[in-house]
């Protein structure tokens, strides 16, 4: 077997769109118009991902992330540039693809709206002619992970958002994939069930050594599941390492957390090689009473702020 | 790793299970399901007092007999059936286009087409089985069409024809909201036509005749398939060829389907 699980050179991917008329007349014009504009929404992308690694892909809203993913899956094929997946061509051989891979789009279920989520896990149990005793221990392995039994037999349908993005993720691990790609999967969801479905990812991809590709805007995720990160911007990847790297690059920065009077925490970043730490808190106490300080070394939060703003790294 | 390969048997079991599933869950929604049921009643029903009070009043048209017209309206509600039970969600393509929700049936390593349509199953298309049957044997027995081998065999083959006809119809109508943004028109269109089905083609001449023998083949959802049985002296040779063209029509609406799906360029995030 090819030791990585994914390899992409130098991928782009550009848009054609349409610039629409309006009105009846407009759209028999646009049926025949000629009159385009692209989108590159990917550009010159290279990325290698070994087997069992978690990365986390990240990048501001409109950066590339979802047509990354919509390429590596097979569903959209790269202007340009070259994409294996498990060491084959995604967009060629798409059914093969999909034999190999399992895919949460947040906030938009893949299940069977109607059918009760255990209905729904025999019916793709049978589509990927998942043999019965690898499909029974999968299900153990749920069950030893996170509690099923509330949502086992309950249609999809009267889910609430939490448990049915629960559901779509077991689901895409149900064929036991090679790799799992994750689009915003924590989207919309309170804190504890983000916790649950963290915990979940962690366990799958430490028992089955299944690859994970994960985009997210919660850097709670990344703190939770990614040692590397990938961050790309307007299409281009701009970091590709370790996150404590990352951090490390911004060693000097603290931040300051301040209990102010009225009980209120502020917090404020600030970098001890142009500002000393002593004289923000002395300055604060002269227009407000401090009652508690915390230092910090710089969240993950602050550190992909400052890359997002453009901080060179 | 092995490659996995699925033949038919593998889709027919599937499409079985999907299916047992989904009706299970129809039926317990129970009220739900006797509304439907009752409306899809009323619909046929109101259907056929148009057409039977319609047609009381004509004895013949173009030297179609009432009991002929009967047939042909019969045959044409068996005939749609199938596109109406197994092809509905065609029906629901544009909007899943547009939202982007479309994206769903292209991450199962089976056919993009097959698992779309096997999401849904329409159980009011089996009411207008019954009707259709129900006024087919009525008709049958009037005018005194022999019962042997021979011609249910030729009902059968000839049903098969006409419904692949307006399957095609229905996938191409909906294939073009890969293209285009209003193509609700477009299908609505499409099925209004197959009011048509039910009219001898002959009383359309010139310009329509053409046009719905050719570009949109209503005349194949009923009125060429039939004459094989109706009229079996006098077949026209478009009749017997009837089978092969709504073979090739069906397969070319069903590679216009795919080519919008690869054409497709999975909108939304
Ligand atoms: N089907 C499409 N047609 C035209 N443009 C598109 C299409 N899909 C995406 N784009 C454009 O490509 C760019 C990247 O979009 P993409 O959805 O990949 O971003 P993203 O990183 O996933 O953002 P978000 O964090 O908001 O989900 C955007 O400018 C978007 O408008
Ligand atoms: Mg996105």
């Amino acid at each position: 077997m090819e030791d990585q699980a994914l390899v992409m050179k130098n991928v782009c991917k550009d848009f054609k769109v349409l610039n629409r008329h309006e009105g009846l007349k407009g759209s028999i014009q646009d049926l025949f118009s000629r009159d385009y504009k692209t989108i590159s929404a990917v550009k010159d992308v290279s990325l290698e991902v070994a087997r069992g690694e978690i990365i986390g892909y990240l990048g501001p809203n409109g950066a590339g992330k979802s047509t990354t993913i919509k390429m590596m899956t097979g569903v959209l094929e790269p202007t340009s540039g070259e994409i294996l997946v498990n060491g084959k061509v995604p967009y060629k051989n798409r059914t093969e693809n999909c034999e190999n891979i399992g895919v949460v789009f947040g906030q938009r279920s893949q299940l069977w709206w109607s059918l009760p989520l255990i209905e729904s896990f025999k019916l793709l149990r049978d589509l990927y002619m998942v043999p019965q005793q690898q499909y029974e221990d999968m299900i153990e392995l749920y069950r030893s992970l996170v509690d099923i039994e509330p949502i086992i037999n309950k249609p999809v349908r009267q889910m609430s958002l939490g448990q049915r993005t629960l559901s779509d993720i077991l689901a895409a691990f149900i064929h036991n994939p090679a790799i799992v790609f994750l689009d915003e999967p924590t989207i919309g969801l309170d804190v504890s069930m983000k916790d649950k479905i963290r915990a979940l990812i962690k366990g799958l991809n430490k028992e089955k050594n299944t690859t994970v590709i994960l985009t997210t805007h919660d850097m709670g995720d990344v703190d939770a599941l990614c040692r590397r990160i990938v961050i790309i911007d307007k299409g281009m990847k701009i970091y590709d390492n370790d996150i404590e790297h990352l951090k490390g690059y911004f060693g000097s920065y603290r931040t300051l957390h301040m209990k102010l009077a009225d009980d209120t925490w502020e917090q404020m970043l600030i970098d001890e090689k142009t500002t000393d730490v002593m004289q923000v808190i002395t300055e604060k106490q002269k227009v407000t009473k401090i009652k508690d300080i915390r230092l910090e070394e710089i969240s993950t939060e602050e550190v992909i702020k400052k890359i997002y703003e453009g901080e060179a790294v | 790793m092995e490659k996995k390969t699925r033949g038919f048997s593998f889709y027919a079991d599937i499409y079985r299970k999907i299916l047992v599933q989904d009706l299970k869950t129809k039926m317990s929604y129970r009220a739900d399901f006797i509304i439907s049921t009752i409306g899809m009643i009323m619909v046929n029903l109101s259907g056929f007092v148009t057409f039977l009070i319609l047609f009381r009043n004509f004895p013949t048209i173009n030297g179609w007999d009432y009991y002929h017209m009967l047939f042909l309206y019969g045959f044409s509600l068996v005939a749609l059936t199938p596109v109406q039970c197994f092809f509905d969600n065609n029906w629901n393509l544009r909007f899943m286009v547009t939202s982007g929700d479309f994206i769903k049936y292209c991450f199962r390593p089976v056919n993009v087409f097959f698992y779309f349509m096997s999401e849904v199953f329409d159980v009011k298309g089996l009411g207008q089985l019954a009707f259709g049957i129900g006024t087919l044997i009525y008709a049958w027995a009037h005018i005194g069409i022999p019962v042997t081998a021979l011609t249910i065999g030729k009902l059968l083959v000839f049903l098969l024809t006409a419904s692949l006809f307006m399957i095609a119809l229905m996938n191409a109508a909906a294939a073009t909201c890969f293209w285009i943004r209003n193509s609700g028109y477009v299908m609505v269109i499409m099925f209004r036509f197959k009011d048509f089905a039910k009219y001898p083609s002959s009383i359309f001449s010139g310009i329509f005749k053409f046009l719905f023998t050719f570009i949109i083949p209503i005349a194949f959802i009923a009125y060429y398939p039939s004459l094989v049985i109706l009229d079996p002296d006098n077949v026209p040779l478009l009749s017997w060829l009837s089978p092969f063209i709504g073979i090739l029509f069906f397969w070319l609406s069903y590679k216009f389907w795919m080519l919008g799906v690869r054409k497709y360029d999975f909108t939304g995030s």
